[in-house]
């Protein structure tokens, strides 16, 4: 089975150099693939789209409709993380454990047990719970907000540089795991709660389907930001940037609040008591 | 009619699967009535297209207003506006099946699983209405993600059976991926006509080639093409019913067609037929695959992995049917598409109901079904029929032309597949039809016995009347046959066959 799997790799490998032979020379400007379309994507897309970016003008403009779509497999993704790994919370609760806030004691709550002491000076701790690290926790407290504003700039400055909804959503969600590892899957549930996450994510795709659908209410095709000119000031060209700059907005909700999702999904085995 | 309508195709039922995925945490009881609207206005549109192909209007639609090759176009004609409405069609009908089962195994999970059910139709519809090859790779990828996440939420081995799916199926995606990623190396577009119509100089260049073969394995890789198949029937019987008659009997029968169109549109039969000369070689594998199919699905003691079988046998009658390069050949595969998934959909089905209320499909737990289910196995015998090729199921017909298409050609190892995988199916079915009239309930060892006896009973009026629909759809499309063909069929053989 072994040797059948290696011969079959060679093979493969072998007809994969055999079309290298017809290729054309690595990195020539007069290859079809830079001569067909692509020298209008460089050469119109300031004055077609006004965007000067022309990687963000093919993707959320000439090619949106893909884009619309490689948002919704993000968006499947976390739906299927969710759907499969989920657990319902019917179970009974397990062995907790709890922390003095003043003392930094734990304890340990058996299968059933009651929790008698006031609770306000306690907190749930994680099983597998590693000590309270203030350099950690401050630094991370710092720095997440600065994250979170260089993931606005991100998804805001795609136009003009590279970025764009997902690079822009990806940074927000990091953010918010970064909170969860620096301190714990509650903290960041307090923040961002499975709900939100939940919501977040198809309604980061809505938007950018419902630009498309606005268009078509327009009556313009489907995702044809000029469309956008009769409720936005600043004339087709600009309209369609600003379409952009919408689905941009989208993407980065969407991408965002899958991330967090399947993050919490997967870090607690779907439970979302405890975890990272 | 509308010229919105290639695009609505889609966006209503990819619009309806956000609100179904939000109405999962705000208002569960939405859920199914949103999905119910979407897969219903699906249906609608794409009848609606159909009707306009029948009246020559063209359902071509510019995303974005960006005219092909710079932007991404739909492409609505006479070879694809078929297997939109069967699609759709079959993804409303199944709908309404599902939701006892729903209700009774996940109920918590309703919302989610809604959600992925209308992604993974959205994803097939727009597999089979684009006309730009990379397009294609994101919504095979829908359906693709949806499907695995379906499949894994099944009991028992479900999710290592997903799990190996995904390998196999990502393995498929990949090889169509690179396959469009050659090409665009030495054409520099991805919209299908324009890619053909710069290919026409090519024909000799290494890269096409490769380009071709790659695509081809991927493409067979994801329909489950004989020797590629391994991944199929464990996916298909660990899913849970309502999934595995939405995927079964859909998934392969798109990739046939995507098949089809990438050799008929992209890289033109000239060039598989004539430059290649492959012809000979693929409908020799469709033999293996029928005859290996047939075997295999005669081996098996579960009725609903016997028809995972039967699915990969079928996939080798359109394969062959098609590669015969012949005008009965290619309406049989293009029939067969149809008729093939209204047929495995009907039996699908019919034993999803029979898990329903006997937990399992084990050839022992069906004895003595016709008396206490005789509603279900009427509709079961209606599929086994149109499998077997008995008239005036539909199934007759396909197979028909498909014969018709061999001897013409004169392949006659493809005559003798086809006549030995019916009489398989005639082995097969009627074992069954044998246990369920003849032998007496309760007589069965399994364990089903327990809950045997007075217990069984018919299973709900909200599968029954899905399933019979189905059944009555066999016969119906088997007596219009000569108008499918004649008025659809007929429009898309392309003019080299003719």
């Amino acid at each position: 089975m072994k040797a059948l799997g290696l011969i079959i790799v060679a093979l493969v490998g072998a007809i994969l150099v055999y079309a290298t032979i017809d290729f054309p020379p690595f990195g020539d400007p007069e290859s079809p693939a830079s001569l067909h379309v692509s020298p209008r994507y460089l050469e119109k897309t300031l004055e077609e789209t006004a965007v000067p970016n022309a990687v963000t003008s093919v993707l959320a403009d000439y090619r949106s409709f893909d884009t619309m779509f490689e948002t919704t497999v993000i968006f499947c993704a976390g739906v299927a993380c969710f759907l499969l790994l989920r657990v319902p919370r019917r179970r009974p609760p397990a062995p907790r454990q709890f922390r003095h806030r003043l003392t930094g004691l734990t304890f340990r709550i058996k299968d059933g047990g009651e929790f008698v002491l006031p609770v306000r000076e306690f907190e749930p701790v994680d099983s597998i719970w590693t000590p309270y690290d203030l350099i950690i926790e401050t630094i991370c407290r710092y720095l997440i907000p600065f994250i979170q504003i260089f993931g606005l700039y991100v998804i805001a400055h795609g136009h003009y540089s590279p970025g764009g909804g997902f690079q822009g959503g990806v940074i927000l969600g990091a953010s918010i795991i970064l909170l969860s590892v620096s301190h714990n899957l509650r903290t960041a549930l307090k923040r961002m709660g499975e709900k939100t996450s939940a919501l977040f994510s198809p309604l980061g795709v809505l938007i950018y389907t419902g630009t498309g659908v606005l268009c078509l209410v327009l009556g313009y095709n489907f995702l044809d930001y000029q469309a956008l000119a009769a409720l936005l000031p600043g004339g087709p060209i600009m309209a369609r940037s600003h379409g952009i700059f919408l689905v941009e907005v989208g993407v980065g909700m969407a991408v965002m609040g899958t991330m967090v999702w399947i993050f919490k999904n997967l870090a607690s085995r779907g439970r979302y008591d405890e975890g990272l | 009619m509308n010229v919105h309508y290639p695009a609505l195709l889609v966006i209503i039922p990819l619009l309806a699967s956000f609100f179904i995925s939000a109405a999962g945490w705000l208002r569960p009881v939405w859920c199914f009535p949103l999905a119910v609207a979407a897969m219903a206005g699906s249906l609608l549109v794409s009848l609606g297209l159909l009707v306009d192909v029948l009246l020559g209007i063209p359902g071509l639609y510019w995303f974005g207003g960006w005219p092909p090759p710079w932007g991404i176009y739909y492409r609505v004609d006479h070879l694809n506006t078929l297997v939109l409405v069967i699609i759709a069609a079959v993804g409303f009908v199944n709908l309404m099946a599902a939701r006892p089962t729903v209700e009774r195994d996940f109920p918590e999970k309703a919302g989610p699983f809604y959600t992925l059910y209308v992604l993974f139709v959205t994803g097939l519809l727009g597999m089979v209405v684009t006309g730009d090859a990379f397009n294609l790779y994101v919504l095979l990828e829908i359906a693709a993600i949806t499907g695995y996440a379906l499949i894994a939420l099944g009991k028992g081995r479900a999710a290592l059976s997903s799990l190996h799916y995904i390998f196999m199926g990502t393995i498929g995606a990949c090889f169509y991926l690179l396959g469009v990623g050659y090409l665009y190396i030495v054409t520099g577009s991805l919209n299908m006509e324009d890619i053909s119509r710069l290919l026409q100089p090519l024909h000799g260049s290494n890269v096409v080639i490769v380009a071709f073969v790659i695509m081809m394995v991927g493409i067979w890789l994801k329909m489950g093409f004989f020797p590629l198949h391994a991944w199929l029937p464990n996916a298909y019987t660990y899913a849970p019913s309502p999934v595995s008659s939405l995927v079964a009997p859909l998934m392969t029968k798109v990739m046939v067609y995507v098949m089809i169109r990438m050799i008929l549109t992209v890289f033109t039969l000239d060039y598989a037929f004539l430059v290649l000369k492959l012809n000979d070689a693929v409908v020799w594998l469709a033999v293996i695959a029928i005859v290996a199919g047939s075997l295999l699905a005669l081996a098996e003691k579960d009725v609903k992995r016997m028809l995972t079988y039967i699915v990969v046998a079928e996939v080798g009658y359109m394969v062959g049917g098609f590669w015969l390069g012949n005008r009965a050949g290619f309406t049989g595969a293009v029939l067969h598409i149809v008729n093939d998934a209204l047929m495995t959909f009907c039996l699908f089905l019919a034993v999803g109901n029979i898990i329903h209320v006997k937990g399992n499909s084990r050839l022992e737990s069906l004895s003595g079904l016709f008396r206490t289910m005789p509603w279900t196995m009427g509709a079961l015998v209606v599929g086994a029929l149109s499998i077997i090729g008995v008239p005036p199921t539909c199934g007759f017909f396909s197979k028909w032309y498909l014969l018709l298409g061999a001897i013409q050609s004169g392949h006659y190892g493809f005559l003798a597949a086809l006549l030995g995988s019916s009489l398989v199916g005639v082995v097969l079915f009627f074992r069954i039809f044998e246990i369920g009239y003849f032998e007496p309930l309760g007589a069965s060892h399994g364990p089903a016995h327990g809950e045997g006896g007075a217990a069984v009973r018919e299973a709900p009026l909200g599968m029954l009347v899905p399933l019979w629909i189905t059944a009555l759809s066999l016969i119906l499309v088997g007596l219009y046959t000569g108008e499918i063909v004649g008025r659809v069929i007929r429009h898309a053989i392309p003019e080299m066959m003719l």
